[in-house]
């Protein structure tokens, strides 16, 4: 029943054998010297100063979604950087391998690097980034943000959040292991049929891929549900639908997506796996297989996918461009539309990611229009951010700077992506650099989104600002990068260059290539700054306190809670009056205001399941790599077990009584600044005086429609 | 502007709403457990997609189609099986209303009882076609039909399994919120089941048997 | 996460929407179409795509009855956000599938021969 498999396999170890190990490999190996050393380090760091219990007790076993937010966001980081570290090898081969008398080193023609090892290269830095780099971070700042948005306790599944991130994690370590056990798949990020199939690419490589994508793909199905169930159902009282904010509405939609589409990648890779271990026939050359249904299924996903990671992006610059032009977000319910009129539209534009396919003008028009009336909706968004800026009082901070970059960038991605939009475009520039020139000014709107949320929410989670000027410096060093690298890109692809070219053969891209390397330096410099970024803040930490509402300006109800968030989120509940809530109270002079009655506060326990399950799942994917039968039945065995002993055990949660609630609220705000004292002109004049108060507030007729902002 | 603070008396506006209403357990558990079907019928959505790509003439390589192997009737048995046992896991529920524990015991006995029969009709079905040499591995179009009807088969069987542990949990348990969530989530899950199999014997192996 | 409001959770309105009547015509209504449609099907009564559509029918109907029966999918208070996430789950189902048969259909009308009567779907 089970295919034959080219090359040895024993019943104990599966494939697994000492020569999968590439000790040989002149790059592979001291890389894998350095992890050891730095994760004996690690271990010897936290054995060292006793904190394993803490680790333990508050970080691996916890259930508190600001913690699990903050660890996937360091989960997110992390793997930037091993993306970004594929992305410089892959500059470098290409700038030493560009012509065709470059000469070659370490086993390699031309460049450094083996075709096979190159296209591993390019295969894990396209799945890392979006999947393990870009998804983690937006969920990790989901699941800080959107229950203090909300006026939540918690997310509605507390164990489901870590399990998530458990899942995610494991994701991580099995891609992660692929570098030093055995290799990784070398068919692009997304596959192509058939040379995925066991007779193409007969080593495990294609196997750590097909599982590390089910795991994130369940770990992400998992998060999409809380988000979704959260949102719905535990928003404060008063936390109308037309007062959610800006954010929260795109995560929703951002999560409808992932709810709907990640079922399809599990379906498309789940037949990969068929293919490959049962023999099936779903996308082989031959017996009746389709080759593109593959690419068809992936792309019912994928493109959907897309939208997953940008909403939220826009959701966050969506937050950051009014605190800091104080003024309310321009047209709050076409923003809200246009949010699902992308998610809407998501859904029928999957086939212009293979126009060349060859199924005819009807199909490709369809796609092509569809492609094209994304433009609508974005657009839409864009002039709203334009407007809310426009006779703003705008304060140019770090945060702002990018959120600013990432509309640019929308500018220059938006506008390729409607050339690309075009089928006859699109066979010209099929599978071009220009192509990955353009689908990186989209991902890459996303990161400057991320960084500006990470320091436009950083001292709400932590209760100090991040240094602004390294903050501006990175950017300006990113932003170089970015334009030396992407530039030159565009033009490559103008001049047909293909993309995953492990020896570009024509010497007239080798200028372009080497300002790719030097762009790539300049993103080094930028890494630096962020370091820098970080030690500055955290050592000038004191003088940087920040107040429940860190910037003084801003508007959603997360800045309602004392900064450092507490781990029950809000001592009281707030009712919630107004859209903005937060600017509402400011200009109405009830920023001081607290509560004057504490109750008691029911609290989900830490539990250590999820991460046991994240393991087990990461064993399962390891050993169904690995062809280790017995592994795989019994790991699978343990996570239903850990299951079935999670639900009789159940969890009363804990109590916090309300006096204590009311010592620890008193202690915050003590040590914090005050926050009935905002740090510009106090939110009267130009535009921090408007809000919206939704459909029921009182007297809001008079401020809805174009507020007047005099000086 | 004349702003519109004068119009709030910081004494009457309320700020706070304290804890006076603690969410619904069992709401926001069902609701997000037909989220997950949802999805899981999303799952379903893309393999009838993959179905009904690779059940062209082509696609079964000269080999044989579900017109040679279907037996209409014989799964009809099973249908009715299926359907029997969802009606089963409802009387369950009718008599968790009343907080009969009895009768919630004898519904999930008797759901999961005419679950294996439903289980174990399809096992034997699968050894009919693979003594005929009708399996998986002989053709796309094959394959397609396999993975669809066997991923509804092993939903089936995780079903069961949870329906054990439910008989247990009502057996050794009081009915807590948890326990009833549970209860409520299985059955919806049971149902879509069936909804998903109406689809699966309508367009695979009753559309596939006249094609 | 127990809340423990202190009211009897069996009282709660998911649980008490529980009905044997409706259980019992749910069953019956997608018996009868499932067992009319294998009538049809194995006896070959109608021709070919007429068959289609009458089966396609049957399918709908007892789909219709089993969520409305079965599922308790209305507009009620404790039912509308269930409601609601199915109603926005259709349309995806559709296009899914839709569009991917139309696409390959287009693709095959292109590149795979047509070989008159072999047998298949299509």
């Amino acid at each position: 029943m089970l295919v034959n498999l080219p090359g040895p396999w024993n019943p104990w170890l599966g494939r697994l054998a000492l020569s999968e190990i590439p000790y040989t490999n002149p790059i592979l190996a001291p890389l894998f010297v350095v992890v050891v050393v730095l994760g004996l380090l690690m271990v010897a760091g936290i054995t060292y100063y006793g904190k394993w219990g803490y680790l333990w007790k508050e970080w691996l076993t916890t259930v508190d979604h600001k913690k699990l937010g903050i660890m996937y966001i360091i989960l997110g980081l992390v793997m930037l950087f091993r993306g970004f570290i594929d992305g410089l090898m892959m500059r470098t081969q290409q700038a030493m391998a560009v012509g065709p008398h470059a000469s070659g080193m370490m086993g390699a023609v031309h460049g450094y690097l083996t075709p096979f090892h190159f296209g591993q290269i390019y295969s894990a830095h396209g799945m890392i980034m979006i999947l393990l780099a870009a998804t983690p971070l937006l969920v990790g700042i989901m699941n800080i943000v959107i229950p203090l948005q909300i006026g939540a306790r918690d997310m509605a599944y507390p164990y489901l959040n870590a399990l998530g991130l458990w899942i995610t994690a494991a994701a991580v370590v099995l891609i992660m292991a692929s570098l030093f056990v055995g290799d990784f798949a070398h068919n692009g990020w997304f596959g192509y049929a058939p040379i995925f199939e066991l007779a193409y690419s007969p080593g495990v490589g294609v196997d750590y891929w097909i599982w590390t994508f089910q795991l994130v793909a369940l770990g992400t199905t998992l998060g999409s549900i809380n988000f979704i169930a959260t949102i719905v159902k535990m928003r404060a009282p008063g936390m109308k639908w037309s007062r959610l904010p800006m954010f929260t509405w795109a995560s929703l939609s951002a999560n409808i997506i992932a709810l709907t589409s990640f079922p399809c990648l599990q379906v498309a890779i789940g037949l990969v796996a068929a293919d490959r271990y049962l023999g099936t026939h779903f996308f082989t050359a031959g017996f009746g297989g389709n080759l593109m249904l593959y690419t068809n299924l992936f792309w019912l996903w994928g493109h959907p996918e897309v939208y997953f990671v940008i909403l939220p992006a826009f959701g966050m610059i969506s937050e950051i461009i009014p605190t800091f032009s104080e003024k309310p977000l321009f047209g709050y319910v076409t923003m809200v539309l246009a949010t699902f009129a992308i998610a809407g539209v998501s859904w029928l534009v999957w086939l212009h990611h293979f126009f060349t396919m060859g199924m005819g003008p009807y199909v490709s028009t369809e796609f092509s229009v569809a492609t094209m009336l994304v433009g609508i909706p974005t657009g839409v968004k864009v002039f709203n951010w334009a407007f809310t800026m426009y006779r703003g009082r705008l304060t140019y901070t770090a945060a702002m700077y990018w959120a600013l970059g990432a509309l640019f960038l929308l500018l220059v991605g938006g506008l390729t992506g409607m050339m690309l939009s075009i089928p006859a475009i699109n066979y010209m520039v099929h599978n071009s650099v220009f192509v990955v020139a353009h689908f990186h000014m989209m991902l890459l709107c996303i990161v400057y989104a991320i960084f500006g949320s990470v320091i436009y929410w950083f001292p709400k989670v932590f209760g100090y600002t991040l240094n602004e000027a390294w903050g501006k410096v990175m950017f300006w060093l990113f932003s170089a990068g970015t334009a030396l690298v992407f530039i030159p890109m565009f033009m490559e692809g103008f001049m047909g260059m293909t993309r995953r070219l492990d020896w570009p053969f024509d010497p007239h891209w080798a200028p372009y290539l080497n300002i790719q390397v030097l762009g790539i330096l300049v993103y080094v410099l930028s890494i630096l700054a962020f370091v820098v970024m970080l030690y500055v803040s955290i050592r000038d930490r004191a003088q940087h306190r920040a107040a429940a509402d860190a910037w003084g300006t801003s508007r959603s109800l997360e800045w309602l809670t004392a900064s450092p968030v507490p781990f029950y989120n809000f001592a009281v509940v707030p009712q919630v009056n107004a859209r903005d809530e937060v600017a509402w109270r400011r200009e109405h002079g009830l920023s001081a205001q607290r509560a004057s009655h504490y109750d008691a506060i029911h609290m989900p326990n830490n539990t250590g399941i999820a991460i046991i399950i994240g393991g087990l799942t990461f064993v399962l994917g390891f050993a169904l790599t690995w062809r280790i039968w017995w592994l795989s039945l019994i790991s699978l065995l343990a996570i239903i077990v850990m299951m079935i002993y999670r639900s009789a055990k159940g969890d009363p949660g804990h109590v916090i009584p309300a006096e204590e609630v009311e010592r620890m609220d008193r202690e915050a705000e003590r040590t914090m600044p005050r926050a009935d004292l905002p740090r510009h002109s106090g939110g009267v004049l130009g535009g921090a005086i408007a809000y919206d108060s939704g459909a029921a507030g009182e007297g809001s007729a008079n401020l809805r429609g174009a507020p007047d902002y005099r000086p | 502007m004349s702003s519109a603070a004068e119009k709030v008396d910081p004494e009457k506006v309320v700020l706070w709403a304290g804890e006076h209403e603690g969410h619904d357990v069992i709401s926001t558990r069902t609701f997000g457990f037909w989220l997950y079907i949802l999805s899981d019928g999303m799952l379903f959505a893309t393999l009838f997609a993959a179905y009904g790509v690779l059940s062209y003439a082509h696609s079964y390589y000269t080999g044989p189609t579900p017109a040679q192997f279907v037996a209409p009737w014989y799964t009809f048995i099973q249908t009715m099986a299926l359907f029997l046992s969802v009606l089963a896991y409802g009387f369950s529920m009718t008599a968790l209303k009343h907080g009969n524990r009895a009768g919630v015991i004898n519904g999930l006995l008797a759901a999961s009882v005419l679950g294996v029969v439903f289980l174990g009709l399809d096992i034997h079905d699968v050894l009919r076609m693979f003594g005929m040499h009708i399996t998986p591995w002989t053709s796309g179009g094959l394959s397609a039909f396999y993975m669809l009807t066997q991923v509804h088969a092993a939903h089936i069987f995780f079903g069961l399994i949870w329906m054990l542990v439910m008989i247990y949990q009502v057996m050794r348990k009081e009915f807590t919120e948890e326990v009833i969530g549970r209860l409520i989530s299985l059955r919806m899950f049971w149902q879509f089941q069936a909804v998903m199999w109406v689809f699966i014997y309508v367009f695979v192996y009753l559309w596939g048997y006249m094609s | 996460m127990s809340h423990g409001h202190g009211s009897n959770p069996l009282a709660h309105p998911e649980v008490q929407m529980a009905n044997n009547r409706s259980y019992v015509t749910g069953f019956i209504v997608a018996s009868l179409l499932m067992a009319a449609a294998t009538v049809l099907v194995s006896g070959h009564l109608l021709p070919p795509f007429a068959l289609l559509l009458a089966i396609t029918g049957c399918a709908g109907l007892a789909i219709i009855a089993q969520v409305y029966f079965l599922l308790h999918m209305d507009l009620s208070e404790h039912s509308i956000w269930n409601t609601v996430a199915l109603i926005m789950f259709i349309p995806l189902f559709v296009i899914t599938i839709g569009l991917t048969w139309w696409m390959f259909s287009q693709l095959y009308l292109r590149t795979m021969p047509m070989i008159p009567g072999m047998p298949g779907m299509h």
